[in-house]
């Protein structure tokens, strides 16, 4: 995704951002925030479900990111580096929300302003009908997933939304290459049950 | 209740980790066992209807905020530590980090008013020049602008766009004349020409923001 800011350093890859970053240059780190802000926002948000503490989280990845800059090995991928940060600051929020909390989960559960489908993308305008549709499955879908564990909640999302493969998911999180098989098997039947009428109607 | 086994096959199925052997095998499988099968088909609709309404990217709101936030945040890190064997001195950048706080534009036009007030007034900047180093406000439509006057000695701020401010919550005739800092509770006082008190921008123990205000005159 194209830069909006700093255009002229918005076609520069992320490696060399990060090096300027690493040297001090903050306009270099601005452009790798632009660049990325929206993914990193998405995760937290569907990890979260909640508006502003998701921008919150995202905006502490990012300032985490640039904290650990000069540990960043230059031949690893400084998205994955970024998106295990806010991962990590996003799963470490979800337990200790899970312990104020008693594990519930839904209580918190704010929408976003639009339908979850409506911040895709565009895709050209969709009639009011299907858009309206879009809305309620959206709706719904938030919903059902912030009723999931933490480790229930964290599978989805970066199997459904990030479409990790089992053993990225695994060290990721970090578990087994079964745990991960074992959760998403017991996320995606909660979720059949709560979204049966959502998704029988495509089947 | 299905095995271990067959969940964690149903799994590898539905996510493209089986290679084609062991593919090709469950696939014939799912054809001699209706329920499973039946099983897969609403795990593969569920998979997909939570795919194509859950985006791998969103709009960022009040994105370009949250690049600044971010940038002042940096500078602060960096004054901070550049500060730590110094003695602790008033600094712009703990204002402007409370000023670009949404909760703080929330808090209401008197707030913003009279920071910026301030703000758009430091010794270095001659009266005529005084400049808008930050606003923000989470209706775009809002503008802000600043007017001096020099023969009254002061600035106003002027912020276009505003709703209307409740009776109870009239700014004029509030004049600040002196600020002061303290970064060690990140708090910022602001007092009028007699000395009092007229706002004060704090956060608790728990992070929370807080913000006093003179009480109203009678």
């Amino acid at each position: 995704m194209p830069a909006s800011a700093a255009t002229d350093l918005g076609e520069v890859s992320d490696i060399d951002l990060v090096k300027r970053s690493q040297a001090g240059d903050t306009r270099a780190f601005d452009v790798l925030v632009t660049r990325y802000r929206g993914r990193i926002y998405a995760m937290t948000y569907h990890l979260i479900q909640n508006e502003t503490e998701a921008w919150d989280l995202a905006q502490e990845a990012f300032i985490k990111a640039w904290r650990a800059l000069p540990s960043f090995k230059l031949d690893a991928g400084f998205y994955t580096w970024l998106y295990r940060i806010a991962h990590n600051v996003s799963y470490d929020w979800l337990r200790k929300k899970k312990i104020q909390g008693d594990g519930e989960f839904d209580d918190e559960h704010t929408a976003h302003r639009a339908a979850a489908g409506a911040e895709t993308a565009p895709k050209g305008d969709p009639s009011p009908d299907v858009a309206m549709r879009n809305a309620e499955v959206g709706q719904r879908i938030q919903t059902a997933i912030a009723k999931l564990s933490p480790e229930h909640r964290q599978v989805i999302v970066l199997r459904e939304v990030e479409g990790l493969a089992y053993e990225e998911i695994a060290a990721m999180i970090p578990c087994s290459l079964g745990t991960v098989m074992s959760r998403l098997f017991y996320a995606r039947k909660k979720l059949q049950e709560q979204l049966k009428d959502v998704y029988e109607n495509t089947l | 209740m299905k095995t271990p086994s067959e969940n964690h096959d149903l799994s590898r199925w539905l996510d493209s980790e089986m290679d084609e052997t062991e593919r090709a095998s469950f696939e014939e499988h799912l054809k001699h066992d209706p329920a499973l099968a039946k099983e897969a088909q609403e795990m593969r609709a569920l998979s997909a209807t939570l795919r194509s309404h859950l985006p791998a990217e969103m709009k960022m709101p009040h994105a370009d905020f949250f690049n600044s936030q971010i940038q002042v945040r940096i500078s602060q890190m960096e004054a901070d530590e550049a500060r730590s064997s110094q003695t602790a001195s008033p600094s712009w950048t703990t204002l402007l980090r409370w000023l670009r706080q949404p909760w703080f534009a929330a808090a209401g036009a008197m707030a913003l008013a009279v920071l910026s007030f301030v703000l758009f007034r430091p010794a270095s900047v001659a009266p005529t020049q005084s400049t808008i180093l930050s606003s923000y406000t989470p209706n775009t439509h809002v503008r802000a602008h600043t007017f001096h006057d020099a023969a009254a000695d002061a600035t106003v701020l002027m912020l276009d766009g505003l709703d209307a401010v409740p009776e109870e919550k009239k700014i004029s005739g509030i004049s600040v004349q002196s600020s002061e800092m303290e970064p060690e509770f990140a708090s910022t006082t602001l007092y009028d020409a007699a000395g009092v008190r007229l706002l004060m921008i704090s956060r608790d123990v728990a992070g929370t923001p807080m913000i006093w205000t003179k009480a109203p005159r009678g």
